[in-house]
């Protein structure tokens, strides 16, 4: 046993690398929308609660960007779970179906590029925000009668939005920069809160494996609150790049734990990546 | 021998495969799965920063000199609700054994780390094997 050790000391503290022949595998999805869901399963069918104007009330965390659950702690242990667990796996992986944008012809090759390279063009793989519409489906809504706050704890940052619903109409100042959330103004249709946005800028993708836009990108978002959760619909629209709009819709589920901020996000991985292979990054 | 032997748990991942980890960034495009390194050292700092966070393992080799390794894990927003912070990661001043793999760019002392096996036997692993509990069962 001594000599075990001894020997297993030597052969480690040189830092031995053995060569072991492994199959990789895919990596999921990581979405927490199902797995969420299921925490909850009465939630749509609760009472909607509304403000005193008569609207649905959308105040509440309702969505953790991903991962959450991942690390399990198992006696002192802790090992992985969640989309990496056989029991939890199907949860965290329940394809999302979502329809894919229709690009004119002519942007195919810079698509298939900005795909192919993703490791090194995507934006959000080195810190910079998603922007709208990838930023994806508020973690929490802070709703008064007069304006709606949408906060974010994304990976690459804090991100916060705030929504007027006073009628207004967007500036019209036509030296204002694009941003990366953009300027939004929301209203109500019947009970679904309708966010129009609009002056995004064109340094973000829609969405994964390089989804560009032009600045001519426009942005409808549809929130309509069933019980405890939100049906959220995002449609972006860029006559420029896109044949036709592009819908994509997630259900969100109330939380019962606050938001917690998010870690700051820090690129250690630029200068390492040695070869173009990449998977999902799906919000 | 009735207390865990946590060399022979170091011996058990360096000999099966271990499977590749997962991040949201493209593991495989910076980290070599097929190769694993296999360290002893102490817990000297960690970064908690997305999109991953880090763990720096001290490594002294026979000559006393000692090698900063750092170590990429998964994103904070994973151990969230688990117990595993930052804290406790620094909290435990024993060597550890940690199993890694290294950078396929050849960057000395960087790589993603597996697992990291404290003297007394309890692990912070990230093989989805380990996820299985009849497997931990086995182990034990």
């Amino acid at each position: 046993m001594i000599s075990e050790l001894a020997n297993h000391r030597t052969l480690t503290r040189a830092a031995l690398a053995a060569v072991i022949l492994t199959t990789p595998i895919g990596a999921p999805a990581q979405t927490n929308y199902a797995a969420e869901a299921a925490k909850n399963p009465s939630a749509a069918s609760r009472p909607t609660p509304r403000m005193a104007d008569g609207h649905p009330d959308l105040s509440g965390v309702w969505h953790h960007f991903f991962g959450i659950g991942t690390i399990q702690k198992v006696g002192e242990s802790f090992v992985i779970g969640g989309a990496f667990s056989p029991q939890s796996a199907g949860l965290y992986n329940a394809p999302l179906r979502d329809a894919k944008p229709e690009y004119k012809p002519e942007f195919a090759a810079k698509l298939k590029s900005l795909n192919d390279n993703q490791v090194k063009e995507d934006p959000t793989l080195h810190c910079l925000p998603p922007g709208v519409p990838r930023l994806g489906p508020p973690h929490q809504i802070v709703h008064t009668s007069k304006q709606a706050i949408f906060l974010y704890a994304d990976n690459t940052g804090n991100q916060w939005r705030v929504i007027p619903l006073d009628g207004r109409p967007h500036g019209s100042d036509p030296e204002t920069a694009a941003t990366y959330n953009g300027d939004s103004v929301g209203h109500w249709e019947g009970d679904t809160l309708v966010v129009d946005v609009t002056r995004l800028t064109d340094e973000t993708w829609l969405g994964d494996n390089g989804l560009f836009h032009s600045r001519r990108l426009h942005v409808t978002e549809r929130l309509r609150r069933a019980g405890d959760t939100i049906q959220y619909q995002v449609t972006a629209e860029d006559p420029e790049v896109l044949q036709k709009p592009w819908t994509l819709s997630r259900t969100i589920t109330l939380q019962p734990d606050a938001l917690e901020e998010a870690a700051p996000c820090v690129d250690k991985d630029a200068g390492h990546y040695v070869t173009l292979e990449h998977h999902d990054n799906t919000r | 021998m009735g207390a865990i032997n946590p060399l022979r748990w170091a011996a058990v991942a360096a000999l099966s495969c271990t499977l590749p980890i997962i991040a949201h960034h493209s593991f495989t495009a910076e980290f070599d799965s097929g190769k694993i390194v296999t360290l002893r050292g102490v817990v000297s700092k960690v970064d908690w920063i997305n999109p991953h966070i880090f763990v720096y393992i001290d490594v002294k080799d026979d000559a006393g000199k000692t090698t900063t390794w750092a170590l990429q894990s998964l994103p904070p927003l994973f151990f969230r609700g688990s117990g595993l912070t930052k804290d406790l990661l620094l909290s435990n001043k024993q060597e550890v054994t940690v199993t890694a793999n290294p950078a396929k760019d050849g960057t000395a002392a960087y790589g993603f780390m597996t697992k990291l096996s404290y003297p007394d036997g309890h692990v912070f692993s990230m093989s989805p094997q380990d996820a299985d509990p009849n497997l931990r069962k086995t182990q034990k």
